[in-house]
């Protein structure tokens, strides 16, 4: 049996009066593919800001490689950030006066040792060697997502968070970034994926569909 | 992942290139924040390079109004008049260097051709540092045994209708004195010596039967950095019958202006302190609303709230010590025109400048880094980096 990264237990969040996630019970093993899906509204960004610790939840408890980040002060989420988790956004979200090296050493700069060798290997991984040192501007949307890709894998987190990773890239870039996911599966590394996109959530192994903050549909697709 | 080679940057390197470029591509905004800080540093320079300088300077400028000094015969002596030697030793217990001028006078009236009139015996050369301010038309008497010469107050060469270059008729009529002067110099003084006749003292002495002797004598000394009235009270208790004092109204009122400059130099760099001061907050504040999706990034991919405190205030520390920098140099070039249009000469460096302009104007950017640092800290990840 494979070791579970991740969990959730009767997680709830509330604005206000709103219940935005509402008792979600989930595991996550070690190198699986989850994809979050739902309508807007349904959850699925909430859900994503409290996996990756950029949100606290308000009842139950979120465990991720054994922490429990439920109990935790917001400078122990940031080191849970650092450590754990590889966030890959919709927007790419570079630092604009940084090269694509660079925003790659960057996450390394926040984590322990600056290896410019490793973020150079990082970003060939991605098909990226030749492009290290331009600034994100250079770059085209699915260049600059795959440096985000770079740098979420650099410094070899327990799990990968994505949101939308493919919503702004044209058909030709969204396949290479599909192409990269299904290498990072085939890795063994665990995926979690928040998309509309059918055609991605295809080849992941489970799809989890929120519902107005509740576990609609939780299916294992068959591989 | 791991290279076979492993190539490490070292963190220090690593900040310093973030900084770096963070500054580079934000030109304008450095340029304008840099350039507030370097005008806040410039003056804060030039107003401490004068201040230190002013009072030396302004204490010689202040004395170019007149005396500040008379001695004279005591009231209880019962006489008019002094031995010119006296005078002369007292004159001589002004330390070195702070005595700008000094003249003996002694008076008498005296019958000129057309009218009586008060004749004064000086000592040109002293007189001439005594009272700079004389507007003189012709020439200063410059050599004390010209006994052909005289001066004259400019209402008295009207009323007398005399001009540079005439010859004057001089008779004392108790001494029966007379001789004929040649008018070197017509003076208006704005004063009494607006209706006097000047001649040197030694003939003065003569026409007046006075040889040897005067009424009083007047001093200009720079009173800075020295205890005028213990120099009064030394010189009469050294010679029995002197009556030394600072003409007070004229030493009080020097001290009162000095004072008054110095608080009013406080005053602008203040101002402007303050001034560069919320400058420099109004372009971090938008230097950070610009970046907030950076720092939701860098929060996002693991800086921590000292990270981005240690970014933003070295940011600002290293356009703030450039800026200082360049406001020390500006600061003393302005230094040295407002010592050359007001005081005439060259304002010194002094070592004290440089930390009174360094810690303020640090001090201030910081302050104003402040509110800025504290909106980055503040940003949420979650909120910046979902927004389109």
């Amino acid at each position: 049996m494979k070791k579970i990264v991740l969990e959730t237990k009767g997680l709830i969040k509330r604005f206000g009066s709103v219940t935005s996630l509402n008792n979600i019970n989930i595991q996550v093993a070690e190198g699986e593919w989850v994809s979050i899906m739902g309508p807007s509204g349904s959850g699925k960004t909430t859900m994503l800001n409290i996996l990756s610790c950029l949100d606290t939840l308000t009842e139950g408890q979120y465990i991720l490689d054994g922490v429990d980040t439920s109990m935790l002060t917001e400078k122990e989420q940031v080191v849970v950030r650092r450590e754990k988790i590889g966030l890959i956004f919709q927007q790419f979200h570079l630092v604009p006066y940084l090269t694509a090296l660079e925003n790659v050493m960057l996450a390394q700069y926040y984590h322990s040792i600056i290896d410019k060798n490793d973020a150079k290997e990082a970003l060939e991984h991605v098909g990226l060697g030749h492009r290290i040192n331009h600034l994100p501007s250079q770059l085209s949307g699915g260049e600059q997502q795959r440096v985000c890709i770079a740098r979420a894998l650099i410094n070899q987190p327990a799990i990968i968070l994505a949101d939308e990773p493919t919503g702004n890239l044209d058909e030709a870039n969204e396949e290479i970034i599909l192409n990269h996911f299904k290498g990072l599966h085939k890795e063994g590394r665990t995926i979690i994926l928040v998309t509309h996109n059918p055609e991605l959530a295809e080849f992941s192994d489970r799809v989890i569909r929120l519902h107005h903050g509740r576990v609609e549909e939780d299916v294992r697709l068959q591989g | 992942m791991a290279g076979d080679k492993k190539l490490k940057v070292s963190k220090t390197k690593m900040f310093l290139r973030i900084i770096f470029k963070s500054l580079k591509v934000r030109r304008n905004r450095v340029f304008i924040t840099f350039f507030s800080i370097m005008i806040g540093a410039a003056i804060i320079t030039a107003l401490s390079s004068v201040y230190f300088d002013i009072s030396t300077k302004m204490s010689r400028e202040l004395r170019a109004y007149g005396a500040n000094f008379f001695i004279g015969p005591s009231s209880s002596s019962g006489s008019k008049a002094i031995d010119l030697p006296v005078i002369e030793d007292a004159i001589k217990m002004v330390p070195p260097g702070k005595l700008i001028g000094a003249s003996p006078y002694i008076y008498g009236v005296v019958r000129l051709d057309l009218g009586n009139a008060v004749m004064a015996g000086v000592d040109f050369a002293g007189l001439r540092r005594l009272s700079p301010y004389w507007q003189v038309e012709g020439k200063w008497i410059v050599v004390d045994f010209d006994d052909d010469s005289c001066m004259i107050g400019k209402t008295l060469a009207k009323n007398m209708e005399l001009k540079v270059g005439d010859s004057v008729n001089v008779v004392r009529t108790e001494t029966g004195f007379q001789k004929t002067l040649q008018i070197k110099g017509i003076a208006e003084t704005g004063q009494a010596e607006d209706e006097q006749i000047f001649v040197n003292l030694t003939l003065a002495g003569k026409i007046l039967g006075l040889e040897g002797k005067a009424n009083h004598a007047m001093l200009s000394i720079v009173s800075e950095g020295m205890d005028i009235d213990g120099l009064a009270s030394q010189i009469q208790s050294k010679f029995q019958g002197i009556d030394a004092k600072p003409i007070r109204k004229v030493s009080y009122s020097e001290g009162r202006i000095l004072e008054k400059i110095k608080g009013m130099m406080a005053l602008v760099a203040l101002i402007i302190l303050t001034v560069t001061t919320l400058c420099v907050m109004t372009t971090l504040i938008a230097v950070v609303s610009e970046r907030t999706r950076e720092i939701g990034l860098m929060k996002a991919i693991g800086a921590d709230n000292k990270s981005i405190v240690m970014q933003f205030l070295s940011e600002t520390l290293m356009i703030g010590l450039a800026g200082v920098a360049a406001g020390l140099i500006a600061g003393f070039i302005l230094a040295q025109v407002l010592g050359q249009a007001v005081f005439g000469s060259s304002i010194s460096f002094r070592i004290i400048v440089l930390p009174l302009t360094l810690i303020p104007s640090i001090a201030a950017s910081l302050l104003a880094a402040a509110i800025p640092v504290r909106m980055a800290v503040n940003v949420v990840p979650a909120q910046v980096l979902k927004e389109e």
